[in-house]
Protein backbone atom coordinates (compact mmCIF):
# COMPACT_ATOMS: atom_id res chain seq x y z
CA UNK A 1 0.00 0.00 0.00
CA UNK A 2 3.22 2.45 1.28
CA UNK A 3 4.67 2.25 -2.33
CA UNK A 4 1.54 2.22 -3.82
CA UNK A 5 1.32 5.63 -2.46
CA UNK A 6 4.70 6.81 -3.14
CA UNK A 7 4.07 5.49 -7.01
CA UNK A 8 1.04 7.81 -7.21
CA UNK A 9 3.13 11.02 -5.37
CA UNK A 10 5.85 10.31 -7.99
CA UNK A 11 3.55 10.11 -10.81
CA UNK A 12 1.54 13.04 -9.71
CA UNK A 13 4.71 15.46 -8.88
CA UNK A 14 6.24 14.26 -12.32
CA UNK A 15 2.73 15.40 -14.07
CA UNK A 16 3.34 18.72 -12.02
CA UNK A 17 6.78 19.20 -13.26
CA UNK A 18 5.76 18.51 -16.99
CA UNK A 19 2.09 21.17 -16.79
CA UNK A 20 5.00 23.18 -15.33
CA UNK A 21 7.48 22.85 -18.36
CA UNK A 22 4.35 23.71 -20.73
CA UNK A 23 3.52 26.84 -19.00
CA UNK A 24 7.48 27.98 -19.57
CA UNK A 25 6.92 27.10 -23.42
CA UNK A 26 3.80 29.08 -23.58
CA UNK A 27 5.59 31.77 -22.32
CA UNK A 28 8.32 31.81 -25.11
CA UNK A 29 5.36 30.85 -27.62
CA UNK A 30 4.85 34.54 -29.72
CA UNK A 31 1.16 35.14 -29.63
CA UNK A 32 0.41 33.38 -26.99
CA UNK A 33 -2.02 35.78 -24.37
CA UNK A 34 -0.54 36.19 -20.80
CA UNK A 35 -2.45 34.93 -18.22
CA UNK A 36 -2.80 35.87 -14.57
CA UNK A 37 -1.92 32.54 -13.10
CA UNK A 38 1.99 33.22 -14.00
CA UNK A 39 1.88 37.09 -13.51
CA UNK A 40 3.66 38.48 -9.62
CA UNK A 41 2.59 41.57 -8.51
CA UNK A 42 5.58 43.04 -9.84
CA UNK A 43 5.32 42.23 -12.97
CA UNK A 44 1.28 42.17 -13.33
CA UNK A 45 1.25 46.08 -14.06
CA UNK A 46 3.41 46.45 -17.10
CA UNK A 47 3.17 46.05 -20.51
CA UNK A 48 3.45 42.87 -21.60
CA UNK A 49 5.51 41.56 -25.27
CA UNK A 50 2.89 38.78 -26.37
CA UNK A 51 3.62 39.43 -30.05
CA UNK A 52 6.33 41.92 -29.85
CA UNK A 53 9.04 40.34 -28.43
CA UNK A 54 10.91 40.28 -31.50
CA UNK A 55 10.02 44.25 -33.08
CA UNK A 56 12.19 47.13 -32.71
CA UNK A 57 10.17 49.67 -34.62
CA UNK A 58 6.48 49.30 -33.87
CA UNK A 59 4.58 48.28 -30.84
CA UNK A 60 1.34 47.28 -30.65
CA UNK A 61 -0.63 48.46 -27.97
CA UNK A 62 -0.84 46.97 -24.63
CA UNK A 63 -4.41 47.81 -25.15
CA UNK A 64 -5.13 46.79 -29.10
CA UNK A 65 -7.87 48.05 -30.83
CA UNK A 66 -10.74 46.10 -32.29
CA UNK A 67 -14.12 46.33 -34.24
CA UNK A 68 -17.42 44.52 -33.94
CA UNK A 69 -20.08 44.65 -37.08
CA UNK A 70 -23.64 43.90 -36.63
CA UNK A 71 -24.67 41.72 -38.32
CA UNK A 72 -21.78 39.94 -36.53
CA UNK A 73 -18.34 38.98 -38.66
CA UNK A 74 -20.31 41.02 -41.51
CA UNK A 75 -17.31 41.74 -43.76
CA UNK A 76 -16.67 37.66 -43.64
CA UNK A 77 -20.56 37.41 -44.62
CA UNK A 78 -19.98 39.19 -47.72
CA UNK A 79 -17.07 36.98 -49.42
CA UNK A 80 -19.62 33.68 -48.81
CA UNK A 81 -22.17 36.36 -50.69
CA UNK A 82 -20.88 39.68 -51.91
CA UNK A 83 -24.46 40.94 -52.28
CA UNK A 84 -25.32 40.68 -49.22
CA UNK A 85 -27.38 43.75 -47.71
CA UNK A 86 -24.92 46.61 -46.20
CA UNK A 87 -24.01 46.02 -42.58
CA UNK A 88 -26.36 47.83 -39.67
CA UNK A 89 -23.54 49.15 -37.54
CA UNK A 90 -20.46 48.49 -35.67
CA UNK A 91 -18.53 49.64 -33.02
CA UNK A 92 -14.38 50.28 -32.99
CA UNK A 93 -12.45 50.46 -29.35
CA UNK A 94 -9.65 49.70 -27.58
CA UNK A 95 -8.91 46.20 -25.46
CA UNK A 96 -7.98 46.93 -22.19
CA UNK A 97 -7.29 43.64 -20.34
CA UNK A 98 -7.35 42.81 -16.50
CA UNK A 99 -3.76 41.84 -15.74
CA UNK A 100 -4.81 40.52 -12.71
CA UNK A 101 -6.73 43.13 -11.56
CA UNK A 102 -10.05 43.59 -9.94
CA UNK A 103 -12.35 45.26 -12.60
CA UNK A 104 -14.15 47.05 -9.88
CA UNK A 105 -12.55 49.21 -7.89
CA UNK A 106 -8.79 48.65 -9.36
CA UNK A 107 -9.89 49.28 -12.94
CA UNK A 108 -13.29 50.92 -12.54
CA UNK A 109 -15.19 53.13 -9.80
CA UNK A 110 -19.16 52.85 -9.17
CA UNK A 111 -20.37 56.16 -10.72
CA UNK A 112 -17.07 57.69 -12.67
CA UNK A 113 -17.22 57.77 -16.65
CA UNK A 114 -15.60 55.11 -18.59
CA UNK A 115 -14.55 55.30 -21.92
CA UNK A 116 -16.09 51.82 -22.42
CA UNK A 117 -12.28 50.66 -23.96
CA UNK A 118 -9.10 52.03 -23.56
CA UNK A 119 -7.42 55.43 -25.63
CA UNK A 120 -9.97 57.01 -27.73
CA UNK A 121 -13.09 57.67 -27.03
CA UNK A 122 -14.87 54.20 -28.03
CA UNK A 123 -16.69 54.71 -32.03
CA UNK A 124 -20.48 53.96 -32.91
CA UNK A 125 -20.37 53.63 -36.35
CA UNK A 126 -24.36 53.65 -37.06
CA UNK A 127 -24.84 52.87 -41.37
CA UNK A 128 -28.60 52.62 -41.12
CA UNK A 129 -30.81 54.43 -38.80
CA UNK A 130 -31.46 52.55 -35.46
CA UNK A 131 -33.51 53.29 -32.29
CA UNK A 132 -31.45 53.65 -28.62
CA UNK A 133 -33.84 53.88 -25.91
CA UNK A 134 -36.58 56.46 -27.09
CA UNK A 135 -33.52 58.34 -29.76
CA UNK A 136 -34.32 57.53 -33.02
CA UNK A 137 -30.25 57.86 -34.64
CA UNK A 138 -29.38 58.36 -38.08
CA UNK A 139 -26.68 57.09 -39.68
CA UNK A 140 -23.64 58.22 -39.23
CA UNK A 141 -20.61 58.06 -36.44
CA UNK A 142 -21.41 58.68 -32.86
CA UNK A 143 -18.92 57.86 -29.05
CA UNK A 144 -20.15 55.81 -26.04
CA UNK A 145 -19.13 56.14 -22.61
CA UNK A 146 -20.55 54.35 -19.64
CA UNK A 147 -21.15 54.76 -15.68
CA UNK A 148 -21.27 51.56 -14.48
CA UNK A 149 -22.95 51.53 -10.51
CA UNK A 150 -23.69 48.27 -8.98
CA UNK A 151 -26.91 47.43 -10.19
CA UNK A 152 -26.90 48.79 -13.61
CA UNK A 153 -25.25 50.84 -16.08
CA UNK A 154 -25.66 54.13 -18.16
CA UNK A 155 -24.72 54.25 -20.98
CA UNK A 156 -24.46 57.68 -23.28
CA UNK A 157 -24.29 58.27 -26.83
CA UNK A 158 -22.50 60.98 -27.23
CA UNK A 159 -21.45 63.28 -30.57
CA UNK A 160 -18.33 64.61 -30.11
CA UNK A 161 -16.07 62.37 -32.35
CA UNK A 162 -11.80 61.66 -32.58
CA UNK A 163 -11.16 62.50 -29.64
CA UNK A 164 -9.10 61.47 -26.69
CA UNK A 165 -12.05 58.97 -23.82
CA UNK A 166 -11.12 60.80 -20.92
CA UNK A 167 -13.04 63.64 -21.35
CA UNK A 168 -16.66 63.58 -22.12
CA UNK A 169 -19.10 66.43 -22.49
CA UNK A 170 -22.38 65.04 -21.46
CA UNK A 171 -23.59 68.08 -23.31
CA UNK A 172 -23.32 66.86 -26.54
CA UNK A 173 -24.94 63.25 -24.95
CA UNK A 174 -27.70 62.49 -27.67
CA UNK A 175 -29.45 59.85 -24.72
CA UNK A 176 -28.60 57.83 -22.35
CA UNK A 177 -29.88 54.76 -21.39
CA UNK A 178 -29.76 52.64 -18.32
CA UNK A 179 -29.12 48.97 -18.79
CA UNK A 180 -29.08 46.37 -16.15
CA UNK A 181 -25.28 44.53 -15.66
CA UNK A 182 -24.84 40.81 -14.04
CA UNK A 183 -22.24 39.31 -12.50
CA UNK A 184 -20.87 35.97 -11.58
CA UNK A 185 -20.33 35.56 -15.51
CA UNK A 186 -17.43 33.90 -17.58
CA UNK A 187 -14.37 35.21 -16.86
CA UNK A 188 -13.38 38.23 -19.83
CA UNK A 189 -9.62 38.78 -19.59
CA UNK A 190 -10.20 41.50 -22.00
CA UNK A 191 -12.87 44.02 -22.42
CA UNK A 192 -15.36 42.43 -25.18
CA UNK A 193 -17.90 44.27 -27.23
CA UNK A 194 -20.10 42.28 -29.74
CA UNK A 195 -23.70 42.41 -31.28
CA UNK A 196 -26.06 39.81 -30.32
CA UNK A 197 -29.02 39.06 -32.86
CA UNK A 198 -32.32 39.60 -30.36
CA UNK A 199 -36.57 39.91 -31.78
CA UNK A 200 -36.48 43.81 -31.99
CA UNK A 201 -33.26 44.27 -33.44
CA UNK A 202 -29.65 43.49 -31.15
CA UNK A 203 -27.76 43.51 -28.25
CA UNK A 204 -24.13 45.48 -27.80
CA UNK A 205 -22.96 43.37 -24.98
CA UNK A 206 -20.17 44.60 -22.64
CA UNK A 207 -18.18 42.22 -21.30
CA UNK A 208 -14.99 42.39 -18.79
CA UNK A 209 -14.40 40.32 -15.56
CA UNK A 210 -17.50 38.89 -14.79
CA UNK A 211 -20.05 41.81 -15.11
CA UNK A 212 -22.12 41.36 -18.82
CA UNK A 213 -23.85 44.61 -19.43
CA UNK A 214 -26.38 44.98 -22.99
CA UNK A 215 -27.46 47.64 -24.92
CA UNK A 216 -30.55 47.12 -26.32
CA UNK A 217 -30.72 48.78 -30.07
CA UNK A 218 -33.83 48.48 -31.95
CA UNK A 219 -33.63 47.94 -35.80
CA UNK B 1 0.43 9.12 4.02
CA UNK B 2 -3.23 9.75 3.24
CA UNK B 3 -2.84 13.46 3.86
CA UNK B 4 0.38 14.06 1.82
CA UNK B 5 -2.18 12.06 -0.89
CA UNK B 6 -4.86 14.09 -0.54
CA UNK B 7 -2.34 17.46 -1.07
CA UNK B 8 -0.61 15.99 -3.83
CA UNK B 9 -3.97 15.10 -5.87
CA UNK B 10 -5.46 18.13 -4.76
CA UNK B 11 -2.33 20.11 -6.30
CA UNK B 12 -2.41 18.02 -9.19
CA UNK B 13 -6.33 18.87 -9.69
CA UNK B 14 -5.39 22.41 -8.88
CA UNK B 15 -2.44 22.95 -11.34
CA UNK B 16 -4.22 21.32 -13.65
CA UNK B 17 -7.34 23.44 -13.47
CA UNK B 18 -5.22 26.63 -13.55
CA UNK B 19 -3.97 25.15 -16.88
CA UNK B 20 -7.04 24.79 -18.92
CA UNK B 21 -7.91 28.31 -17.81
CA UNK B 22 -8.66 30.56 -21.63
CA UNK B 23 -8.21 34.27 -22.23
CA UNK B 24 -9.82 35.43 -25.09
CA UNK B 25 -6.26 36.07 -26.68
CA UNK B 26 -5.67 39.16 -28.54
CA UNK B 27 -5.72 39.33 -32.69
CA UNK B 28 -2.76 37.91 -34.04
CA UNK B 29 -2.80 41.33 -36.41
CA UNK B 30 -4.43 43.86 -34.05
CA UNK B 31 -6.53 47.09 -35.25
CA UNK B 32 -5.16 50.24 -35.24
CA UNK B 33 -6.08 53.77 -36.56
CA UNK B 34 -3.99 56.01 -38.01
CA UNK B 35 -5.09 60.08 -37.93
CA UNK B 36 -3.87 62.91 -40.11
CA UNK B 37 -3.39 65.56 -38.23
CA UNK B 38 -1.00 63.00 -36.12
CA UNK B 39 -2.76 62.07 -32.91
CA UNK B 40 -5.69 64.41 -33.97
CA UNK B 41 -7.87 62.70 -30.48
CA UNK B 42 -5.18 63.97 -27.89
CA UNK B 43 -4.91 67.34 -29.96
CA UNK B 44 -8.51 67.56 -30.22
CA UNK B 45 -8.56 67.73 -26.20
CA UNK B 46 -5.91 70.07 -25.82
CA UNK B 47 -8.47 72.11 -27.99
CA UNK B 48 -6.64 71.90 -31.51
CA UNK B 49 -8.14 74.35 -34.24
CA UNK B 50 -6.65 71.92 -36.73
CA UNK B 51 -9.58 70.68 -39.34
CA UNK B 52 -9.31 67.09 -39.22
CA UNK B 53 -8.49 65.00 -42.35
CA UNK B 54 -8.08 61.28 -42.88
CA UNK B 55 -8.09 58.60 -40.99
CA UNK B 56 -6.64 54.88 -41.61
CA UNK B 57 -7.88 52.14 -40.01
CA UNK B 58 -6.09 48.68 -40.62
CA UNK B 59 -4.80 45.35 -38.87
CA UNK B 60 -1.50 45.11 -38.23
CA UNK B 61 0.77 41.97 -39.36
CA UNK B 62 3.73 40.86 -38.20
CA UNK B 63 6.79 39.77 -40.32
CA UNK B 64 7.27 36.74 -37.68
CA UNK B 65 10.75 35.51 -39.59
CA UNK B 66 8.69 35.38 -42.19
CA UNK B 67 9.47 36.52 -46.20
CA UNK B 68 6.55 38.84 -46.71
CA UNK B 69 6.17 40.36 -50.22
CA UNK B 70 6.72 38.05 -53.33
CA UNK B 71 6.03 35.02 -50.62
CA UNK B 72 2.66 33.17 -50.51
CA UNK B 73 1.96 35.80 -47.79
CA UNK B 74 1.97 39.15 -50.39
CA UNK B 75 2.37 37.66 -53.69
CA UNK B 76 3.50 39.76 -56.53
CA UNK B 77 1.16 40.98 -59.03
CA UNK B 78 -2.45 40.40 -56.40
CA UNK B 79 -4.34 42.76 -55.24
CA UNK B 80 -3.54 42.43 -51.18
CA UNK B 81 -6.07 44.06 -48.22
CA UNK B 82 -2.69 46.32 -47.25
CA UNK B 83 -3.09 45.02 -43.95
CA UNK B 84 -4.45 41.92 -42.39
CA UNK B 85 -8.48 40.51 -41.61
CA UNK B 86 -10.63 43.53 -42.40
CA UNK B 87 -9.76 45.44 -45.67
CA UNK B 88 -7.35 48.33 -44.62
CA UNK B 89 -10.36 51.46 -44.45
CA UNK B 90 -9.42 54.74 -46.00
CA UNK B 91 -11.55 57.80 -44.09
CA UNK B 92 -11.34 61.00 -45.70
CA UNK B 93 -13.27 63.66 -43.86
CA UNK B 94 -12.64 66.31 -46.32
CA UNK B 95 -12.56 65.92 -49.93
CA UNK B 96 -8.93 65.20 -52.00
CA UNK B 97 -6.95 64.63 -54.50
CA UNK B 98 -5.43 61.21 -55.00
CA UNK B 99 -3.69 60.60 -58.05
CA UNK B 100 -4.57 63.99 -60.20
CA UNK B 101 -8.71 62.98 -59.18
CA UNK B 102 -10.95 64.39 -57.08
CA UNK B 103 -12.54 61.97 -54.12
CA UNK B 104 -15.05 62.98 -52.08
CA UNK B 105 -15.34 62.93 -48.43
CA UNK B 106 -16.36 59.44 -47.31
CA UNK B 107 -15.27 55.81 -46.40
CA UNK B 108 -13.37 53.80 -48.99
CA UNK B 109 -11.09 50.71 -48.65
CA UNK B 110 -7.40 50.77 -49.47
CA UNK B 111 -5.81 48.18 -51.56
CA UNK B 112 -2.38 47.76 -53.12
CA UNK B 113 -1.40 45.46 -56.00
CA UNK B 114 2.17 45.03 -54.85
CA UNK B 115 5.01 44.08 -57.47
CA UNK B 116 9.01 43.73 -57.18
CA UNK B 117 9.83 47.25 -58.35
CA UNK B 118 6.40 49.48 -57.68
CA UNK B 119 3.34 49.14 -56.01
CA UNK B 120 -0.44 49.90 -57.25
CA UNK B 121 -2.63 51.80 -54.62
CA UNK B 122 -5.90 50.73 -55.00
CA UNK B 123 -8.70 53.10 -53.75
CA UNK B 124 -12.30 51.46 -53.82
CA UNK B 125 -15.70 52.61 -53.41
CA UNK B 126 -17.20 49.12 -51.85
CA UNK B 127 -16.24 48.61 -47.88
CA UNK B 128 -16.45 47.00 -45.09
CA UNK B 129 -14.74 44.02 -46.74
CA UNK B 130 -12.29 40.80 -45.56
CA UNK B 131 -9.33 40.29 -47.34
CA UNK B 132 -9.63 41.24 -50.69
CA UNK B 133 -11.52 38.57 -51.61
CA UNK B 134 -15.00 40.41 -52.82
CA UNK B 135 -12.72 43.08 -54.85
CA UNK B 136 -14.22 44.76 -57.51
CA UNK B 137 -12.32 46.74 -60.06
CA UNK B 138 -15.41 48.24 -61.06
CA UNK B 139 -16.05 49.96 -57.94
CA UNK B 140 -12.06 51.28 -58.01
CA UNK B 141 -12.33 55.12 -57.14
CA UNK B 142 -8.42 55.52 -58.60
CA UNK B 143 -5.40 53.51 -58.86
CA UNK B 144 -2.30 54.71 -58.28
CA UNK B 145 1.34 53.36 -59.24
CA UNK B 146 4.78 54.54 -57.24
CA UNK B 147 8.15 53.04 -56.89
CA UNK B 148 9.07 50.79 -54.07
CA UNK B 149 11.99 52.24 -51.51
CA UNK B 150 13.86 49.85 -50.14
CA UNK B 151 14.75 50.25 -46.42
CA UNK B 152 18.44 49.01 -44.88
CA UNK B 153 16.22 47.79 -41.50
CA UNK B 154 13.27 46.11 -41.87
CA UNK B 155 10.29 46.65 -40.44
CA UNK B 156 8.68 44.01 -38.13
CA UNK B 157 4.77 45.04 -37.69
CA UNK B 158 3.04 46.54 -41.27
CA UNK B 159 2.98 50.17 -40.24
CA UNK B 160 1.37 53.03 -42.15
CA UNK B 161 2.11 56.50 -41.63
CA UNK B 162 0.02 59.53 -42.01
CA UNK B 163 3.19 62.87 -43.16
CA UNK B 164 2.55 65.99 -43.82
CA UNK B 165 3.73 67.13 -47.18
CA UNK B 166 3.54 70.26 -49.11
CA UNK B 167 0.53 70.36 -50.16
CA UNK B 168 -1.14 67.54 -48.16
CA UNK B 169 -0.11 64.34 -47.04
CA UNK B 170 1.73 61.52 -47.45
CA UNK B 171 0.55 58.13 -46.83
CA UNK B 172 3.64 55.49 -46.28
CA UNK B 173 3.06 52.20 -46.07
CA UNK B 174 6.16 49.90 -44.60
CA UNK B 175 6.86 46.31 -43.91
CA UNK B 176 9.34 44.31 -44.36
CA UNK B 177 12.66 46.02 -46.00
CA UNK B 178 10.23 47.72 -48.51
CA UNK B 179 7.90 50.93 -48.08
CA UNK B 180 5.27 52.63 -50.89
CA UNK B 181 3.92 56.21 -50.67
CA UNK B 182 0.92 57.42 -51.70
CA UNK B 183 0.72 61.14 -52.51
CA UNK B 184 -2.70 62.62 -51.25
CA UNK B 185 -3.44 66.73 -51.35
CA UNK B 186 -6.25 68.31 -50.66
Amino acid sequence: MCTLSKCFVAICFASLLLTGCKDKEGEKTVNEPVTNDTATPDTAHQPHTVTEDNNLYADVDISPMDMSYFPAKYPQMKIADPRVAPPVMRVIYSRPHLQGRKLFEEILKYGETWRLGANEATELDIFQPVTIGDKKLPAGRYTLYAIPKAGYWTIAVNSSLDQWGLKQDPSHDIVRVQVPVTYYNPVMEYFTMVFEKTGTGANLIMAWDDAVAKLPIKI
Amino acid sequence: MKKWLLFWVLTFLSASFLNAQHWTPVDKSPLDQIYYPADYPSLKVKGTKERLRMRIIYSRPNKNNRPIFGSEIVPYGKVWRLGANEATELNLFTDAKIGGKKVPAGRYTLYALVNEKSWTFIVNKETDTWGAFTYDPAKDVCRVTTDVKELNKPIEALTIDLEKSANGVNLVAGWDTVSATLPISF
